[in-house]
């Protein structure tokens, strides 16, 4: 244990076992794929008939990672050995069905729900929310001023290391969680990424992701007991309590702010300070966000109309009453961002 | 994990028929009313402030007005051409000396959560600093 000591607090140690279940759940999502070569660009020769591809990747993956996956069932099954010689996977990039560019440092959850959002508003698409993502495989000429990166592992690493330490300036004015971390440690989160292994991401990711324990002076006051805790995410944990010896300092609720960014269909993509506690000292609720944020299509409860869009966050239609800190502590993706994906409600929907 | 072959038998789950429905209604119509206003383009111009770091060439002029709807990466493209850099000569861009911000964000998003008294600091270097 003395490789992992932390350097902070160990927060790692005060985890509350449902914190620990729900970044679980989290971390193990995974999402189907369905990947076609371009027909157009597909070698001569090739095994036609077999150029798709079907997998289930993790959310908390990226495309670059795919990659090597795809290439060698290509090679085994679709290319003859002329075409194997000649293919070169620097050029490869991928693209939506309907031809939306894919970015190679999103998350793969996240390119999957905005693609699930942004059919919520075609008024005659069916939703489908349960067939494959099917994606385009190009393997010649990359647009790469719009692609904004290369497609390497390793730029994809940097994006996703400089996204960790914007989350964590987020939290708390500084990277100095980040920063703090060995280098080793650091390479271990993203190692813990490339080999799916959620006890090597979440040893060193411990260390700069707050716990949902409450602070102890400041926490507002329980839910009314008309609440109903099942709907309630379990955000404060009777059991953790006694053994709450961690400063409070690492608690969800005394963070600056939470790492959340709202997709809307099609863009655009919306970044605001989200502090956990609102100023009469309750807890900033996704309800409460959202119909600050976009009141249009979250009203005021007041205003008594129907939302008119809903909410998705690891592919789960999110409930409103969830707390932001809670969000940050347990649904965020293993960058550090909570990802509020919105898309619209058509008749007969309603959310919640 | 991966499945080799395509057999397209989709897997049946009850869906609320809500769900299905393929006429969006006038609901769908209201909410996409609703989101268009949330479309439009910020054309609000935000003062970016840049800072050189380490060996970097320092700027003359370092404040610059710049619309908020734009992606970072116009803004490093933009720094690139101030200072002359040639495609492939190496340039880092940070946010108060801290991280690197993905290229496709909005200055405006940028603006909003990190800039300093009314700046936005992007710092710039030729080695990788925060990296």
């Amino acid at each position: 244990m003395s490789t992992y000591a932390p350097r902070h607090s160990p927060s790692a140690f005060s985890t509350p076992a449902s914190t620990t279940l729900f970044r679980r759940l989290t971390w193990e999502g995974t999402v189907p794929l369905e990947i076609r070569v371009d027909p157009k660009e597909l070698p001569a020769n090739s095994d036609r008939g077999l150029e798709c591809y079907y997998l289930q990747a993790p959310r908390v993956s990226y495309l670059p990672l795919l990659v090597p996956e795809i290439k060698r069932y290509l090679l085994d099954v679709v290319f003859d050995e002329n075409a194997a010689r000649v293919v070169k996977e620097e050029d490869w990039w991928f693209e939506s069905e309907e031809g939306n560019l894919l970015k190679w440092h999103w998350p793969i959850g996240l390119i999957y729900d905005n693609h699930t959002i942004s059919q919520s508003t075609r008024p005659n698409a069916m939703p489908s929310v349960f067939t494959p993502l099917r994606l385009v495989l190009h393997l010649v000429s990359p647009p790469t001023e719009k692609l904004l990166l290369s497609p390497s592992a390793e730029a994809c690493k940097q994006a996703f290391m400089g996204q960790l330490k914007e989350a964590d300036f987020i939290r708390w004015g500084n990277t100095k969680r980040m920063t703090g971390l060995r280098k080793a440690e650091q390479d271990g989160l993203w190692e813990g990424i490339k080999e799916h292994n959620f006890d090597e991401y979440w040893r060193v990711a411990s260390k700069i992701t707050p716990t949902t324990v409450p602070t102890r002076s400041n926490s507002p006051p329980p839910p009314p007991s008309s609440t109903s805790l099942h709907t309630r995410p379990p955000s404060a944990d009777p059991g953790s309590s006694g053994g709450n010896s961690g400063p409070d300092r690492d608690s969800a609720a005394s963070v600056r702010n939470v790492p959340v960014r709202i997709y809307l269909p099609d863009g655009p993509i919306l970044q605001d300070l989200v502090p956990p506690v609102l100023d009469d000292g309750t807890m900033h609720t996704l309800a409460a966000f959202l119909t600050a944020r976009l009141p249009l299509l979250f009203p005021p409860p007041d205003a008594g109309k129907p939302n008119l869009a809903y909410a998705i966050i690891q592919g789960v239609v999110a409930p409103p009453d969830a707390e932001m800190a809670w969000l940050g502590a347990c649904m965020a993706g293993a960058d550090g961002w909570v990802n509020v994906c919105v898309g619209l409600l058509r008749e007969g929907m309603r959310y919640p | 994990m991966a499945l080799p072959r395509a057999s397209p038998e989709p897997h049946v789950r009850a869906i609320p028929s809500a769900w299905t429905h393929t006429d969006g209604g006038s609901m769908l119509h209201e909410a996409q009313e609703a989101l268009e206003t949330y479309k439009k383009k910020d054309s609000n111009k935000v003062v970016v402030r840049f800072k050189a770091v380490g060996n970097a060439p320092i700027m003359k002029q370092n404040f610059y007005k710049i619309t908020a709807s734009n992606r970072f990466q116009a803004v490093i493209q933009f720094l690139r051409k101030e200072l002359g850099w040639k495609q492939g000569d190496p340039l880092f861009t940070y946010i108060n000396l801290a991280f690197s911000p993905a290229p496709d964000d909005t200055v405006a998003n940028l603006f909003k959560s990190f800039s300093t008294e009314g700046h936005l600091i992007v710092n710039y270097s030729t080695t990788a600093a925060w990296g």
